[in-house]
């Protein structure tokens, strides 16, 4: 099949899932993407500066543009989109043309249900296609949440853990030092400790470049009260990393989460979240389950997978929840959504 | 004239002087214009040698386009300029003076934030109570993008800063900043410390050259 035909059956089988058609405005406010998206986002983007001097970009990701169409009411909470992102990449000869095929849905209630009404159209919709040999990865950001939630720590390194996730090269840093006892910050306040007492007398809502002296004393203590350093720290690691290398069929995973509780003395329930990717044995296809995957992308925060057809990775995508919190929503919006990675077809 | 060559010198203050007493030092004595305010120069005895004073970050830009050979700037902004630029420019020596550092700066009274990593939680911090980031305010975007990111910072945003940086924290338009400093005083005036892993990089002064032009100017350089 054509590449032309091959979409348009793609997106045939989207609308018969009951997707609509988003189309995001190509132009966005560059400043908008970085206050909600970060400084690192800065070098990707394709901007130019309008005649009154707004920075405006080209959309780097039809994701994020979608999210903020819906966000403007202007689209349906189950959408499809179908169109160019945008985007730099330090790579030699790169295109800066990204074909973007996918399904989001916005405003996801059921957790379950919409988990497998994504996978199962991107899976329908490469059958329609007729992909041989597919083969599903999964994982879920959640259950290392729930793991180090877990464990016996202290509650900052819990957070920095978490926190650095997404990003394996600093992640493996943190370990290192938690491996070591060495905190990053092992430094003594008994210096501080007399000007902690003198601002304790101030108006406790003044504020201090941007935080109020009661938010600052406040952390202030807990930091002094928050131990140091802790003797376990090799054996957290040990844990993190025999639980990062979990790899199975999802069949057996139960079992295999099972073991790995057991084995590291841990409680048995504290996997209690992953009905999403439980329910997935319906689909009746070959699922391998991961840990250690969906780790390149900020904001997933659940279930994560990629489609394969043989060796080829032809889709992926997952839940993120948080995201449209992060765009300006006034609650937090959950979603869930896939695109298929055309240049693989 | 094919061997002219063209020296670019900073116009003001002690970068001046500490770069004309570097040249004398090497028996080159640099004459200045009669006139105050012209901005060319010679070197006593060398008519194929022409000096202009510029602007120190101009310097770096006009090596960068060939019309300038060789020129003295700070570190600190070759290592700021974009990649194509410095490319294109290389270290013939570090000097022995513009000694400075570039660092994180936050307010002393935020007495809870001592390192970078305290920083990153505190950003966090900002970025799940208020749905903001964390505001940097800077005259060098790109070394403090490339330091934050390497230490794990990511919920901030910069602001671009062209003087006066330190005031930004206390009059509402950034939280911390960073900025070049060599003795402290200008940050501890200002209420400001830098952060005790905080530093970003230690500069100089640097003898730059263009790279296109490195083999005319050899015999040069050897006097320097």
């Amino acid at each position: 099949m054509k590449s032309k035909k091959l979409s348009e059956a793609i997106i045939k089988t989207f609308k018969n899932n009951g997707f609509v058609l988003s189309e995001p405005n190509v132009l966005l406010d560059s400043e908008y993407i970085i206050e909600r998206s970060g400084e690192k986002f800065r070098a990707s983007m394709l901007t130019f500066n309008r005649e009154d001097g707004k920075t405006m970009c080209l959309r780097p990701d039809l994701t994020v543009a979608s999210c903020i169409s819906f966000l403007q009411k202007k689209t349906s909470s189950k959408i499809y989109y179908s169109g160019q992102a945008y985007r730099r990449s330090s790579g030699k000869g790169t295109n800066f043309i990204n074909d973007q095929l996918g399904i989001e849905i916005l405003g996801s209630k059921n957790i379950v249900k919409d988990d497998f009404k994504v996978i199962s159209t991107i899976l329908n919709s490469a059958k329609k296609i007729k992909m041989k040999k597919i083969k599903i990865k999964v994982g879920d950001i959640s259950l290392f949440k729930s793991l180090i939630n877990a464990l016996e720590m202290p509650e900052r390194w819990k957070l920095r853990l978490i926190r650095h996730f997404w990003k394996p090269g600093y992640f493996n840093e943190l370990l290192k030092r938690l491996e070591n006892n060495t905190d990053i910050d092992a430094v003594t306040f008994d210096a501080d400790k007399k000007r902690f007492y003198e601002m304790k007398k101030f108006n406790q809502d003044k504020v201090i470049a941007g935080r109020s002296i009661s938010e600052i004393l406040k952390r202030f203590n807990k930091k002094i009260k928050d131990p140091r350093s802790f003797a376990d720290g090799k054996k957290i690691v040990k844990i993190i990393k025999a639980f990062l290398k979990i790899n199975c069929k999802l069949l057996k995973l139960d079992k295999e989460l099972l073991n790995f509780a057991k084995k590291n003395n841990l409680k048995v329930n504290i996997f209690k979240n992953f009905k999403s990717i439980q329910n997935l044995k319906k689909l009746n296809q070959d699922i391998i389950f991961v840990t250690n995957f969906g780790r390149d992308v900020e904001y997933y925060t659940g279930i994560v997978f990629e489609v394969f057809s043989g060796t080829k990775e032809i889709a992926s995508g997952g839940r993120y929840d948080d995201l449209l919190k992060s765009l300006g929503a006034k609650k937090s919006i959950p979603a869930v959504g896939a695109a298929i990675n055309l240049k693989n077809i | 004239m094919n061997d002219l060559i063209t020296i670019g010198l900073p116009s003001k203050g002690r970068l001046k002087e500490k770069s004309l007493s570097f040249f004398s030092d090497s028996g080159l004595r640099v004459i200045q214009s009669e006139k105050e305010r012209n901005y060319f120069g010679t070197i006593e005895n060398k008519p194929n040698i022409k000096i202009i004073f510029l602007h120190a970050k101009e310097i770096i830009h006009r090596l960068g386009d060939g019309t300038l050979d060789i020129g003295v700037s700070g570190l600190d902004l070759l290592k700021e300029s974009d990649k194509n630029l410095q490319d294109k420019i290389s270290i013939q020596k570090k000097l022995n003076f513009g000694n400075a550092n570039l660092v994180i700066a936050v307010p002393d009274d935020w007495i809870d934030v001592q390192t970078i990593a305290d920083l990153e939680e505190v950003s966090f911090d900002i970025r799940s109570k208020r749905n903001t980031r964390l505001r940097v305010a800077t005259k060098y975007p790109n070394l403090t993008n490339d330091f934050l990111i390497s230490k794990g910072v990511t919920q901030y945003k910069l602001i671009s800063s062209l003087g006066a940086t330190e005031t930004y924290p206390f009059i509402g338009s950034s939280e911390i900043i960073t900025d070049i400093t060599s003795t402290g005083k200008t940050l501890a005036d200002n209420n400001l410390r830098a952060l005790k892993d905080g530093l970003i990089l230690s500069t100089r002064a640097c003898l730059l050259i263009a790279k296109k032009k490195t083999a005319k100017l050899q015999p040069f350089i050897k006097i320097l």
